[in-house]
C-alpha cells in the first residue's frame, strides 16, 4: 500500500551529532490504512546504492520524542503511531552519504494482524521477523524503490 | 424504509493519507453529496491518539454528527495479538481490548462494533455483558473467503484460509441463541460474494512479478475454473502444474478466485442477525449501454441485494472501496478519485434497493 509514497519526497538527509555526521534521515508514513501500537513496529529494510541497512543501526522518531532504537521502540506497548503522521527513520552511516541521487529500497515491518494466526503468533515473539524477508511485512508486499536527492541542511 | 446507505470513511483512506479530507470533510461528502447518514470508521485511521483520544475530540464529533444529523452505525476494531511483545495476547487481555473498544464506541454514539473474524468466540462471549451495559452490539465480520453455510464446504487448511474457521457464522449464531442476548451478531462483507479477482488486482501483480511468474499467474486466471472448490486445491493444481514454481501462496489464492465463497441464498436465514454489511467493492465501471449506471465487474451485488429485500433487511450497507490500494505503486496521474467511486457504488445500490420490494415495507 502507498508503495509510491512511503518516504517524503524531499525529506532525504545526513544527520550531524557532535560535529560529525553521523548518519542520514528520511520520513516515512504507515504503509497501512491504519496507525498502530507503537510497539508493533519492528524496523525496516533499508537499502542505499545496493548497501543494506539492518534493524540494528536504526532507529525511529515519532510522537515528539528523541529517536528510539527498535528495541526501545518494542517496549512502546500502549504509545500509538497515529495514521496520519509521518515519523523519521535514522540510519547510523559514519559520514554519511555523499551528494547527489540515491537509490533506495525500503519495506517497512509492522506486526499488525487480525486477531490470532497459530502458525507463527508464538514465533513471532521468540523471533520477530527479519524486515525485506517477507513475513511481518503487513500490507506493503514488495520491496520499494525511490531514486531521492539528498538534501541540503543536517551539514 | 429499505435498505439504507452508509460509507466506510475506510473508502477515503488515500485522500486522507494525503491530506486532503478528513474525518468532518467526508461527513459532509455524506450529507451534502451522497444523501446518506450512515457512517462507519476504522478506529485506528479516524480517532486521534487512539487508544486514548482528548475528550475534545468526542465532543466534537458527538456533536458534529447531531448538526447534521447523521447515524454512527459500525466502529471497527481490531485485535493485535504482539502488542506486548513478550507474549502473545492471551484470550482474557483480548476481552480486555475488546470491552475497551466497546465504551470508545457508545462514547462516539456507535450503534455497533465489528470485531475481526479471527476474534475467538470465546473472547466475545467475556464481552457480552459490557456490550449490553453500554448498548453497543458485537458484529463478527464475515469475510472471504468464509461461506456463510457449510453445507458441502471443506475447512482449507493453508495459508489464512486454514486459520479461518468455516463455521464462524453458526458459531455467532450459537452464542446468539444459548445466551438470549440481543448485542451479539454478524457483519457480512460483500467480497464473499466476489467471483473473480478484481482487474486492478491483476494489473498490480503484472506490473511487480517476473515474467515466468505472470505466465503462471496467467495459466491460474484461466484455469482456475477447473479447479475443485476450495484454497488447497488452487494451491494443490498450482504445485501440479508448477513444480518450481515461486508465486507467493497469497497471490495463488486471489488469482486462483472463480467462485464467490458464500451462496446468495444462504444469506435468508441469518438475516435476523445481520448488524450492518461491509459494501466492499474495488472498481465501478459504466455499465455498457447503461450511462450512469455503475458496477463492479467481480462481485455479485444483484442477488445478494434481491435477496436481503426479499428478507426485509432494512439495516445498513457500508461502502468500503479498496481498489486503490492497487493502484499506489504508480504516479499521482494514475490515482483513483475515491470520492467518485464510492458516489459511483451509491448509484449503483439506490438503484438495486429500488429494483425490489422491500418485505419489510409491504
Amino acid at each position: 500500500m502507498f508503495d509510491s509514497y512511503l518516504i517524503k519526497e524531499d525529506s532525504l538527509q545526513n544527520v550531524v551529532e557532535d560535529g560529525k555526521v553521523a548518519g542520514f534521515k528520511f520520513a516515512v508514513r504507515i504503509a497501512d490504512y491504519r496507525g498502530c501500537y507503537l510497539s508493533l513496529h519492528n524496523g525496516y529494510y533499508i537499502s542505499v546504492d545496493d548497501v543494506e541497512y539492518p534493524k540494528e543501526v536504526q532507529k525511529f522518531e515519532i510522537n515528539g520524542k528523541a529517536p528510539r532504537d527498535f528495541e526501545e521502540i518494542k517496549k512502546c506497548v500502549w504509545e500509538h503511531w497515529d495514521y496520519d503522521d509521518w515519523g523519521w527513520v535514522y540510519v547510523a552511516k559514519e559520514g554519511g552519504l555523499a551528494p547527489g541521487k540515491h537509490h533506495i529500497g525500503l519495506q517497512q515491518s509492522i506486526l499488525a494482524q487480525y486477531g490470532y494466526f497459530p502458525e507463527h503468533d508464538e514465533e513471532w515473539v521468540k523471533n520477530p521477523p527479519i524486515p525485506g524477508k517477507g513475513a511481518g511485512a503487513g500490507k506493503s508486499m514488495f520491496i520499494c524503490y525511490f531514486d531521492l536527492d539528498l538534501q541540503e541542511g543536517g551539514k | 424504509m429499505g435498505i439504507k446507505r452508509g460509507v466506510s470513511f475506510y473508502s477515503y483512506q488515500q485522500t486522507q493519507f494525503f491530506g486532503k479530507m478528513f474525518w468532518k470533510d467526508m461527513v459532509l461528502e455524506l450529507h451534502d453529496n451522497l444523501k446518506t447518514d450512515g457512517i462507519e470508521i476504522i478506529d485506528e485511521s479516524t480517532i486521534p491518539h487512539y487508544p486514548f483520544p482528548p475528550q475534545e475530540f468526542i465532543y466534537d464529533w458527538n456533536s458534529y454528527l447531531a448538526r447534521y444529523d447523521m447515524k454512527a452505525v459500525t466502529k471497527d476494531v481490531y485485535l493485535d495479538v504482539h502488542q506486548f511483545r513478550d507474549h502473545v495476547m492471551t484470550h482474557k487481555e483480548a476481552a480486555e481490548r475488546l470491552k475497551y473498544d466497546i465504551k470508545l464506541a457508545a462514547d462516539m454514539g456507535f450503534q455497533n462494533i465489528r470485531c475481526l473474524c479471527l476474534v475467538p468466540i470465546d473472547v466475545i462471549e467475556m464481552c457480552l455483558e459490557t456490550a449490553e451495559k453500554y448498548n453497543v452490539r458485537i458484529g463478527k465480520e464475515i469475510h472471504a473467503p468464509l461461506p456463510i453455510s457449510t453445507v458441502g464446504k471443506k475447512q482449507p487448511t493453508k495459508g489464512m484460509a486454514g486459520a479461518l474457521d468455516i463455521h464462524m457464522v453458526d458459531q455467532i449464531i450459537d452464542l446468539a441463541q444459548r445466551t438470549g442476548s440481543k448485542h451479539v451478531g454478524l457483519v457480512p462483507d460483500f467480497g464473499i460474494f466476489q467471483y473473480r479477482p478484481s482487474q486492478v488486482a491483476i494489473d498490480y501483480n503484472k506490473r511487480h512479478l517476473n515474467p515466468q511468474q505472470i505466465e503462471e499467474m496467467e495459466w491460474l486466471l484461466e484455469n482456475s475454473i477447473n479447479f475443485e472448490d476450495g484454497e488447497d486445491a488452487a494451491q494443490d493444481a498450482y504445485r501440479a502444474q508448477f513444480p518450481n514454481g515461486t508465486l507467493n501462496p497469497m497471490i495463488v489464492e486471489s488469482m486462483s478466485l472463480h467462485k464467490s465463497s458464500a451462496d446468495p441464498e444462504d444469506l435468508r436465514p441469518i438475516v435476523p442477525y445481520i448488524l450492518s454489511m461491509h459494501g466492499k467493492f474495488y472498481q465501478m465501471t459504466e455499465i455498457e449501454g447503461e450511462p450512469g449506471h455503475y458496477e463492479d465487474k467481480a462481485i455479485n451485488y444483484a442477488d445478494p441485494i434481491r435477496i436481503l429485500n426479499e428478507e426485509g433487511f432494512q439495516g445498513y450497507i457500508n461502502s468500503e472501496y479498496e481498489g486503490q490500494r492497487d493502484q499506489q505503486d504508480r504516479g499521482k496521474e494514475f490515482l483513483p478519485d475515491e470520492v467518485e467511486e464510492v458516489r459511483r457504488h451509491h448509484e449503483m445500490l439506490q438503484r438495486l434497493f429500488d429494483a425490489t420490494p422491500n418485505k419489510g415495507d409491504l
